[in-house]
């Protein structure tokens, strides 16, 4: 009889174990949180934020290759022998399967996506925080706001390429849809999208949360430089004005400036891409591109060299490299000097928002203001430089020059060649392509392979 | 009861029928197990029957003199008179062919004529000291339907298994492993090692037999993991009988498996220099301007003369050389079994090491384990299995990355040198040659890469007869890995150069619990009806957590803690954790041990699945029929065995990440020093696991005593699979993983062995086994570009898809491919060419291994051979180690010193040029594929066992001495080919440390 108690108790405990289904299979991740509760208190917009700034960090972005490439495409960079990283884009050689375009097109539109999880989440959130919660929304909005402006510059011709800005763009995307495959957008609509979003953003941003984030002041000075794209001179003027006399930025002194590109976060970095220790490339980082400790792949050319005077302080963002001889010559750039811990990349500083300004007005026929914003800018790097006479073309051509030097190795001048419509012509030449008259498709990146592949609304640049 | 019943039922008819004298006992095999469906045969008529579940007969005989002709498949026939006896009871001997053996199946047991399902044993003789690190190499060309591959010749490197060919996209194809009833965690859980494999930690000593699952009928009771097969690995257990000790010793050498003139040489300082100042020169600069180049670089390592001319050699270093070593093998292992009739116990300790032929990587295991069963009470025994290991393994990177070893060898310059002046490991190269990774220093201790693993396995369990043939059995089992990694870059060089050194610690610990809760339930009724139930309830989760921290800055670089680092970079955790939760049922039903029936079903859910789909049922239905149990067969002597059986069911594949269905936003995307978050999986509730559709049949048969053999036909769809399907980037991701897609595999599996002498004296036996396997993706509806291979409808999931290749142009030395795949334009210009399916794969066409096995007594000589045929190999890294000198100013490998040089040249090898050469060095395309094509003696041992009179007096029970080679001949056919064949499933190989060809000296002792 023991025995079939003890039977009939084992048979129960078994069959009893049965009904502890449900909870045992519901397990949560430790290391994440269900997106659709994600974003419902102040501290997750933060950290939301944050995570899209995050993304920007990427070697594929502002980490390194977005910088880099309109850079050695440029008349400001020349490849050095070993060059191993970039040099289909360095000889106007690339092609669809590239994994640098893809990596651009694909982090960019990470970051969107990211910056959309924050402007769409929808959220009670007390009043006492409202003007936080409208900071970061602000941010993220500045942030898709530039993630466009920054794919159209990539991935299509300049603004003016025609008439009607009514050439391919890139594909506008403001929610997120894991079935769509949008077409591309024209040039005009995303350009227009890109307006309206830094100005969703500079109504709703109204704290100053440090260079490495972007204030009200830097969206406007951002805004800036997308109207002086679009031609838009007054608007560029405008905002350029307001920037300035905000006051909430100061040029850095003549002595300083140097030293300033080790430190990062100077008065005059007005949005800049934060690295830390902990926090960056390692040896994909922007610097490492440049200098020898790194990977050293890319030199600065003879051509920009030979603009800079004499004595100009910006000199200080070279050093000579004797192992170098011939036509790649004895000099690295050193402005991003840091072997170890990535230097910060800036996005926008108010000595470009001077520049913004001094070429707005040089084209609206404000020489007098033209002259004085561009020699605020040359005779703190060369205090004893003569002031500009120039005017006319030649007022403009010089203001271009200045942006040439002072913005150089920031991904700038590409940029700058294309819409201003000039050839690329590179004398000290260690590249397979020494010119590029303008206009020519291969001024821009390739829509990658994989998106043709899966997305039959795509279509490919000409050329490719 | 019942049994008894039945005999007197059966008694009661026999004797009414006949009234002559009738026979009654038990047929045995030689341990006394009794053997069901036995034949027992009066001999001279038709009048027999077959033993019960019990190996019981009844038999009435025209005379009470008659004869029994006992057989059983896989003993010897033995014939009995009856002499007048009423009960007779025979136990039968093995036959030397055609095994009966018990063989392990899921959740239980049966004996191998029972089987419906394809099944495949391997026993403890083929694994005992086997060289090698991981129980999985063994099966290698012993398993029909199995490749096992290592495409890494690293001690403890992880081994791909493919049972019947790749079943999934993007899940695992690899099988579900089962060590005692519980399914084990396997594959490679470092985080920082190129490879690894965490079944290395189990000693092949400790394996009783390792069973292999193909079929549904076989692998459906283990429901949505059972796809790709199942391993099934059973260890040791104690025997009744006085304590058995044994010590087995094992000394040997690793050397690279290829022979030497298989591999790549890296170039003289001599050779290196012509071709550096060839490569400045053919890209348009003059003699002296390269001379200066190269002494820039490497200052006075060599001198030239006037004219350009090499005057003297100052520095010549063979990189290659001096990474390269003669490794040891070592293996000692001891075991002592025995046992009561209550309590048996098997206990065994072990040590293994393995030395690759390439400085610092190797492999120390230590194992121990107690096995140990107990009879409590009268039909309740419990069992636990116990086992405890640690692993140390001494690893390097692989691929293109500059710090590996067996790339880095080649590209460095033989001028730089191998010392610095102050006698340290040179690394002055840093700022203009791959970080100034120096590969004899990295590896001489300079650096670290290594990792420790503890792990252990126990399991509980209880088994309780209720009523005859009624078990209950309650098993509780846990699997405990601990992994801590080590990982350590020095600051004077290498990679580590630029923060004065890092290192990475990682931690991981994975619990794995599962309870096992099982009925079994065996009875016979009628004449001839033979039945078994089993129903179960199994639940099991696993939970793995890790932290990892690392640090830069070390001023000592011998103490290489954290705590030694100027500063801390990282410092993380993590934890994810899955489980599973099922019900089952098989049941087994044969009439009269000739019709077999077996049915199972599982019904599994796992917390991987999306809530839309948690739960799955799977089930199988397996037949078969022994014609040889048929009237017209029984005692015939030519077909002594003949079986055709069948099967047909569905399992899944649950291989996906453990958090893939939810959509997720997850942190650890910080920004300027404060915590931020992302969007991580955008998720599918969907998700669910693949579905896989096996059909198969197979015929067993026997010919005489001599010949046996099994061959099977199988199809394996799978469908619904677990597929990253890419998607637009512009949502802001670039896949999801989704069930989508169906692909298929089938084929013909043959096994022969035959046993062609058998004498006491003298044993010749062969046998061998060959698999056709076709593999083809039945839906897809966007290609998928996959590296070297294109994933599309209609084609063999490894089909590469290359640019192709067609040579040197003659007149000036440039590189010339395809236009299109009618291969008949060719192009100079590389972007004309395109990529191109021309029908080759990294499957292979048939694959398999042959054994041959010679003994004069005591002297025996035992050789297995291995082959693939038809399987294409890619090598990643040619196209940097031949690049032409595309990447200035690294060294290439001795098969560019048959480059084009001079108009006219026929050559493969395009002209050499610093920066390259229009494109000839571009990836994906056939310069760089080769046809895998091989065949190797993977094993041949020859053995002495002293006889037993040399024994006597000396307490010894048996001695046997043994010389072993592993992959000691290799036949290639490619001979292009300068790498070892055996490379990893997807045919791709990177620069791997090569594989180890052993020659081995052994002598077991038996007490």
């Amino acid at each position: 009889m023991k025995f079939i108690n003890i039977k009939s108790l084992l048979l129960v405990g078994f069959l009893s174990l049965f009904s502890c289904s449900k909870e045992f299979l519901e397990l949560e991740p430790f290391q994440s949180v269900d997106l659709e509760t994600a974003i419902e208190t102040i501290e997750d917009y933060q950290a939301a934020v944050l995570g899209t700034y995050s993304g920007m960090q990427s070697s594929n972005y502002y980490g390194r290759y977005f910088v880099l490439v309109p850079d050695v495409m440029s008349d400001n960079v020349k490849q050095n022998s070993q060059a191993n990283r970039a040099q289909l884009f360095s000889d106007f050689a690339t092609n669809a399967t590239d994994g640098i375009a893809a990596g651009m097109w694909n982090t960019i539109y990470n970051v969107i996506a990211r910056a959309n999880t924050v402007i769409n989440a929808e959220s009670d959130i007390p009043a006492a925080v409202q003007d936080d919660r409208d900071q970061l929304i602000g941010e993220a909005y500045a942030i898709r706001a530039l993630a466009h402006f920054d794919l159209v510059r990539m991935f299509a011709q300049h603004y003016g390429y025609t008439d009607a800005n009514s050439h391919e763009g890139i594909p506008i995307v403001t929610v997120f849809d894991k079935d769509s495959r949008p077409s591309r957008n024209t040039v005009a609509e995303v350009y227009s999208q890109v307006v309206s979003d830094f100005m969703q953003a500079i109504s709703l941003l109204n704290q100053d949360p440090g260079s490495a984030r972007i204030s009200e002041t830097a969206a406007k000075a951002l805004l800036a430089r997308v109207y002086l794209y679009m031609g838009n001179y007054s608007s560029a003027e405008t905002l350029a004005t307001e920037v300035i006399e905000s006051g909430d930025y100061s040029l850095l002194s003549t002595d300083n400036y140097v030293d300033a590109w080790s430190s990062g976060n100077s008065s005059e970095t007005m949005f800049e891409i934060a690295f830390s220790e902990v926090d960056n490339n390692g040896s994909d980082a922007l610097g490492r591109m440049y200098i020898v400790e790194g990977y050293g792949d890319y030199l600065p050319a003879g051509d920009l060299l030979d603009l800079i005077p004499d004595d100009d302080v910006r000199w200080g963002l070279f050093k000579t490299d004797e192992n170098l001889s011939g036509e790649y010559g004895t000099v690295r750039v050193d402005k991003y000097p840091n072997p170890s811990v990535q230097n910060n990349t800036p996005v926008i500083r108010l000595s470009e928002v001077y520049l913004i300004r001094a070429e707005a007005r040089a084209r609206t026929n404000d020489e007098a203001g033209a002259i004085a914003d561009l020699d605020i800018i040359r005779m703190r790097a060369l205090p004893d430089a003569a002031p500009t006479t120039a005017s006319g073309q030649d007022l403009i051509d010089a203001i271009l020059t200045e942006r040439r030097i002072e913005l150089m190795f920031e991904g700038q001048r590409l940029w700058d060649l294309m819409r201003t419509k000039q050839d690329l012509i590179r004398d000290n030449c260690t590249n397979s392509t020494c010119r590029v008259d303008y206009p020519d498709d291969r001024f821009i990146a390739p829509i990658p392979q994989a998106e043709l592949d899966v997305n039959e609304n795509m279509t490919q640049n000409p050329g490719f | 009861m019942k049994k008894a019943l039945l005999c007197i039922m059966l008694g009661f008819l026999a004797s009414a029928m006949y009234s002559q004298s009738t026979v009654k006992g038990t047929i045995t095999d030689e341990s006394g197990e009794p053997l069901p469906g036995a034949t027992v045969l009066e001999k001279g008529t038709i009048n027999g029957t077959a033993t019960d579940l019990d190996g019981n007969y009844i038999l009435s005989v025209s005379t009470a003199n008659a004869i029994l002709e006992v057989s059983y498949t896989g003993f010897e026939k033995k014939e009995v008179a009856v002499s007048g006896r009423g009960t007779v009871d025979v136990s039968l001997a093995s036959a030397a062919i055609g095994i009966s053996e018990v063989v392990v199946v899921g959740y239980g047991e049966s004996r191998k004529e029972g089987l419906t399902g394809s099944v495949q044993s391997l026993g403890s003789e083929k694994l005992e000291q086997v060289p090698l690190a991981s129980i999985e190499q063994t099966l290698q060309g012993n398993v029909a339907g199995l490749q096992s591959v290592t495409g890494n010749g690293q001690p403890g490197a992880n081994v791909q298994i493919r049972i019947r060919g790749q079943g999934s996209i993007s899940a695992s194809s690899e099988p579900l492993y089962v060590i005692d009833g519980i399914p084990v965690t396997a594959g490679d859980l470092t985080r920082t090692n190129t490879t690894a494999n965490t079944m290395a930690s189990i000693n092949p000593n400790d394996i009783e037999s390792i069973t292999v699952l193909k079929d549904a009928s076989s692998t459906a009771i283990y429901g949505s993991r059972g796809a790709n097969g199942v391993i099934l690995i059973t260890t040791k257990s104690g025997k009744e009988g006085k304590p058995k000790v044994a010590l087995r010793t094992q000394y040997g050498f690793n050397d690279w498996a290829v022979t030497d003139n298989r591999r790549l040489k890296p170039l003289t300082s001599e050779q290196y220099t012509e071709m550096f100042i060839e490569g400045w020169v053919n890209r348009g600069e003059t003699v002296e301007r390269a001379i200066e180049r190269f002494e820039g670089y490497y200052g006075d390592a060599v001198t030239f003369g006037a004219n350009g001319e090499i005057q003297q050699v100052n520095v010549e270093t063979d990189w290659v050389e001096g990474i390269t070593r003669v490794g040891q093998n070592q293996s000692y292992d001891l075991s002592v079994q025995g046992g009561t009739d209550k309590v048996k116990y098997y206990a065994s300790a072990g040590y293994f090491s393995q030395e690759s032929p390439i400085i610092y990587s190797g492999l120390d295991r230590y194992n121990s384990r107690l096995n140990i069963t107990a009879e409590i009470l009268p039909g309740v025994s419990i069992s636990n299995n116990l086992s405890v290991s640690f692993l140390n393994q001494k690893g390097m990177s692989s691929g293109s990355g500059w710090a590996n070893p067996m790339y880095n060898a080649y590209f460095l310059a033989p001028v730089i040198p191998l010392y610095d002046e102050q006698g340290r490991f040179y690394g002055d190269h840093k700022s203009f040659f791959m970080g100034g990774n120096n590969p004899v220093g990295s590896l001489s201790g300079d650096d670290t890469r290594e990792f420790d693993q503890i792990r252990m396995m126990d399991n509980l369990s209880a088994d309780w007869e209720i009523v005859d043939g009624l078990t209950f059995r309650s098993s509780w089992a846990f699997d405990i890995i601990n992994i801590e990694e080590n990982f350590f870059r020095n600051g004077r060089y290498g990679d580590g150069r630029n923060v004065g050194g890092y290192a990475n610690e990682y931690y991981r610990n994975q619990l794995n619990w599962i309870g096992t809760q099982t009925l079994n339930y065996a009875t016979s009724f009628g004449e001839s009806h033979n039945i078994s139930a089993l129903a179960g309830y199994e639940s099991q989760k696993t939970t793995t957590k890790g932290i990892r921290a690392s640090g830069e800055g070390f001023p000592n670089p011998n103490l290489r803690t954290l705590a030694s680092a100027a500063t801390p970079t990282q410092a993380s955790s993590d934890i994810t954790e899955y489980s599973f939760e099922s019900v089952f049922s098989r049941l087994d039903y044969n009439f009269n041990y000739k019709y077999y029936l077996s049915a199972s079903i599982r019904r599994d859910g796992s917390s991987r699945f999306g809530s839309n789909n948690r739960f799955g049922t799977f089930w199988s239905l397996g037949l078969s029929w022994r014609l040889d149990q048929e009237e017209f067969l029984l005692g015939s002597e030519t077909i002594t065995q003949l079986k055709l059986r069948a099967s047909y069911g569905t399992n899944g594949n649950a291989g996906i990440g453990n958090y893939d269905a939810k959509s997720l936003f997850g942190f650890g995307f910080d920004y300027d020093g404060t915590g931020g978050g992302a969007v991580t999986n955008i998720g599918n509730q969907d998700l669910t696991w693949e579905t896989s559709t096996n059909f198969n049949v197979g015929l067993d048969f026997g010919l005489g005593n001599v010949l046996s053999g099994t061959v099977e036909y199988f199809e394996r769809e799978s469908d619904n699979l677990l597929l990253n399907r890419p998607i637009s980037a512009t949502t802001g991701f670039t896949s999801l993983t989704q069930n989508f897609g169906a692909m298929k595999n089938s084929g013909i599996e043959l096994t022969l062995n035959a046993a062609l002498v058998e004498t006491s004296d003298f044993q010749v036996s062969v046998g061998g086994n060959i698999s056709f396997l076709k593999n083809e993706i039945i839906r897809l509806d966007e290609e998928i570009i996959d590296g070297t291979k294109i994933r599309r409808e209609g084609l063999d999931f490894q089909s590469y898809y290359l640019y192709q290749w067609a040579g040197v142009n003659p007149d000036d030395g440039t590189p010339l491919w395809y236009v299109d795949e009618s291969m008949t334009e060719t192009t100079g210009n590389f972007s004309e060419a395109s990529r191109v399916v021309d029908g080759k794969s990294a499957t292979p066409d048939f694959f398999g291994g042959f054994s041959t096995f010679f003994r004069y007594k005591n002297l025996s000589l035992d050789g297995q051979f291995t082959f693939s045929w038809g399987n294409y190999i890619y090598d990643a890294e040619a196209r940097f180690l031949q690049g032409d000198g595309a990447l200035t100013p690294r060294s290439q490998t001795h098969l560019n010193l048959s480059r084009w040089e001079n108009p006219g040249d026929m050559t493969d090898v395009p002209y050499f040029r610093w920066g390259g050469n229009n494109n000839s060095n571009a990836a994906n395309m056939t310069r760089w594929l080769f046809d895998g094509s091989y065949v190797r003696l993977r094993n041949v041992t020859l053995a002495y066992d002293l006889p037993a009179s040399a024994l006597q007096g000396i307490g010894l029970s048996s001695i046997r001495a043994y010389v072993r080679g592993t992959n000691l001949l290799t036949f290639v056919k490619d001979d292009r080919l300068y790498h070892d064949p055996e490379a990893q499933i997807s045919g791709v190989i990177s620069s791997p440390v090569p594989n180890l060809k052993t020659i081995s000296f052994g002598v077991d002792f038996g007490f």
